[in-house]
């Protein structure tokens, strides 16, 4: 069957965010049209190419790129498709697939605290959002309400009405943290899209501890359920679809979208509202591939703000021995966290953050620590069951500030249909470097709390990336200085629109799915408001709740 | 699909298992020191020297009483046909563990130390049945998952990744 040439509203990208606003349009009657690069993946295909992957470690093995939409890969080797232009790395990793980055992901679906969105005024630093979080917490709790997110009251960020669901059952290994850390630090549930009982015809965990790189259960949200439910309210989804040009007309507004098949034959669709949601690094590189004679430095790009303000958010960690058996690694990935250090006065000075307790099994590096120190014999399985039963790792969480010269740009490198490559330009600055290293007395404190013996720090100078694709096409009131406003309109292309973690203007310290859903979800209402607000959404949960 | 004989046993494993010319083979292969840290290889029977050799290195090595036969014989060939050498190096190792007899918890330095040409196989082995993967870098191939033996020696306490725990909230619990 051919695909659609037109809809009311064409949609790039069939991750999580855009085929949520997706389902709000479709859901109001809209002809939806959604563009995928990636081909479809399957469940069970994606749990079988983990188990059968020799690299256990790399999450991102199950994901191999297709060739005509490439995304990174940077184990067993860099392929070179993000391209660094330094000065320091930035390796993100992200899928290009129907489903999109969220095949893999923590699931951890926080709200941002309502400082976060303010932090120019109370700070003096970074930028305002255009929005407060009073504005955003209707959309929060959409968001949540779809998605089934569990989350416990003690987060710092308020909330007017409940949880869909009570917080997943804590495992042993963070109740040990939990009760021995208290009262010095408040170790909180994290608020994740994981179901703690059944949940829109999904089941509860049963803890398989592979949320990454992918739930086998369907008991975490994933984008691939974002699109189903897209494509039950009517949306259509062309995977395969390397959209490569977006056309304008003569007054601006976009006229239509062009993109390849694999075999690079060319296809036009029109469409009367334009929704870009390709991620924080594809959307960009879509907009500058789209220069006309009109528009030379890219479209929604006047302000020359398209790409920059690249935002992340690095880690330090701390990994040791605590004096007690724990054995990470029984139930889901990313159970608990650390709030209280995510606002401050603080913040004038350096970044603030979130400290993080990984529950992932430490089986397959404490195996690789000793094979590396060449442990033997019976010694092997006796050290590997005590320093897999004790060792734990956190990490902080730390706000990256918009700088313009953190940014995706085109690089001259083609990807094999001849697009130009991402090139990203990236630096930790000193801010975030201070918070960094307040935040070695917390680790310094836990790890003594914990009776923690062969404390191994991260490498001085050395940041882990979180994959939470920042800023690049961020919001805001004024034209000159942001590429979307507070409804994630483009500022020139009054029928463009822009949904994902790319609009969001500053990183805060949390992942930034959630926050990009909702704000999503606001765009889709922008576009086309809901006959009766809500009514689909909070339907779901009720539904839930009877079950 | 491998053909069955007529008791049921596949080709591949014919042999008569209580043969005691293949039982005696491993035992040959193992002085009194080797033969002290895997008693049980006396019992363990193995087609041919080269299979015999790797037998003796990897009880060794991993320091398990004992070592499921047709995860050996899958790991060897797959050792095998990553480095076509390897049947004579692991020879070569266990010779030189059964003439100097190096402790398996200094073998790796000694190697190390000396340049040893073997040094890399105690890791290749021990990568193969721990973590059940043979190889490195784009040749790098799984050959075990569930069955790989760091699964295995944490087995009553967690699941490999991807396997449920348990129903929901079973993991609230003490562990052991």
């Amino acid at each position: 069957m051919a695909a659609p040439a037109s809809a009311d509203i064409v949609v790039i990208g069939a991750g999580i965010v855009g085929a949520l606003a997706a389902r709000r349009l479709a859901q109001q009657g809209a002809s939806v049209l959604i563009l995928e690069a990636g081909p479809r993946l399957e469940r069970a295909r994606i749990v079988a190419a983990f188990r059968n992957s020799p690299l256990k470690g790399n999450w991102m093995a199950p994901y191999p790129p297709s060739p005509w939409a490439p995304h990174p890969i940077y184990v067993p080797k860099d392929n070179g498709y993000l391209v660094q232009a330094g000065p320091y790395p930035y390796p993100a990793e992200y899928i290009r697939a129907v489903g999109g980055t969220t095949w893999h992901w923590a699931a951890q679906a926080w709200r941002l605290v309502p400082n976060d969105v303010r932090i120019r005024s109370l700070y003096g630093v970074g930028v305002d959002w255009p929005l407060s979080y009073e504005e955003l917490d209707p959309w929060y709790q959409e968001a949540e309400e779809i998605l089934g997110v569990a989350g416990a009251d003690n987060t710092g960020s308020p909330r007017q009405h409940p949880f869909p669901m009570a917080p997943v059952a804590e495992p042993w290994s963070m109740r040990r943290v939990r009760e021995r850390l208290a009262p010095t630090y408040a170790v909180v549930a994290n608020t994740v899209a994981r179901n703690s009982r059944g949940y829109d015809g999904r089941p509860a965990c049963v803890g398989n501890n592979s949320c990454q790189p992918i739930c086998p259960v369907n008991a975490q949200y994933l984008g691939i359920n974002a699109v189903e439910s897209a494509e039950a309210a009517g949306a259509k989804v062309v995977p395969n679809a390397v959209v490569y040009r977006i056309e304008h007309d003569a007054k601006g507004r976009i006229a239509a979208v062009h993109y390849y098949a694999p075999d690079k034959s060319e296809h036009r669709v029109t469409g009367k509202t334009f929704i870009l949601a390709a991620n924080g690094i594809e959307s960009p590189k879509l907009l500058l591939l789209s220069a006309s004679s009109t528009y030379p430095n890219g479209l929604a790009n006047r302000s020359g703000m398209v790409g920059r303000h690249l935002m992340d958010h690095p880690s330090t960690s701390l990994t040791f021995y605590a004096d007690e058996e724990l054995w990470l690694g029984r139930g889901p990935q990313s159970p608990s966290s650390i709030n209280t250090l995510r606002d401050g006065a603080f913040r004038s000075r350096h970044a603030p953050y979130r400290l993080d307790f990984t529950n992932i099994s430490q089986v397959l590096n404490v195996t690789n620590d000793l094979i590396r120190e060449g442990v033997y014999g019976a010694e092997f399985e006796k050290q590997l069951r005590w320093r897999a039963a004790r060792q734990i790792n956190v990490k902080n969480v730390l706000e990256v500030l918009p700088n313009p010269d953190n940014r995706i740009a085109l690089s001259s490198e083609k990807d094999a249909m001849g697009i130009p490559k991402p090139e990203a330009h990236y630096a930790i600055d000193d801010y975030t470097r201070r918070g960094a290293e307040v935040s070695k007395a917390d680790f310094a404190k836990i790890a003594e709390l914990m009776g923690g013996t062969g404390l191994r720090y991260s490498a001085e100078g050395h940041f882990a990336n979180n994959q939470h694709i920042t800023g690049t096409l961020s919001m805001g009131n004024d034209p000159a200085s942001s590429v979307v406003d507070g409804f994630g309109r483009t500022h020139d292309h009054e029928n463009l629109f822009v949904c994902g973690t790319g609009v969001m203007p500053t990183a805060a310290t949390m992942n930034s799915t959630l926050t990009a859903v909702a704000l999503a979800l606001r765009t889709a209402e922008h576009i086309l408001p809901a006959k009766q607000a809500h009514a689909a959404t909070t339907h779901a949960g009720h539904e839930a709740d009877r079950a | 699909m491998m053909a069955l004989d007529e008791s049921g046993r596949t080709a591949a494993n014919h042999a008569d298992p209580a043969d005691p010319s293949r039982r005696r083979l491993l035992v040959g292969l193992l002085t009194a020191y080797t033969a002290s840290l895997i008693p049980w290889a006396l019992a363990q029977e193995v087609p041919d020297e080269q299979r015999g050799a790797f037998m003796a290195l990897s009880a060794i090595l991993v320091g398990r009483p004992s070592l499921d036969a047709t995860q050996a014989t899958r790991t060897y060939d797959a050792l095998v046909a990553n480095d076509a050498r390897f049947p004579a190096d692991a020879q070569a190792l266990l010779a030189l563990i059964n003439e100097r007899h190096i402790d398996p918890l200094q073998l790796q330095a000694t190697l190390d130390n000396e340049h040893s040409p073997l040094a890399p196989l105690p890791r290749q082995i021990m990568r193969a049945w721990v973590l059940g993967v043979v190889g490195s870098g784009d040749s790098a191939r799984c050959i075990a998952y569930e069955s790989a033996l760091n699964a295995v020696m944490v087995a009553d306490v967690l699941k490999p990744p991807t396997y449920a725990y348990g129903s929901y909230g079973s993991w609230s619990g003490k562990p052991v």
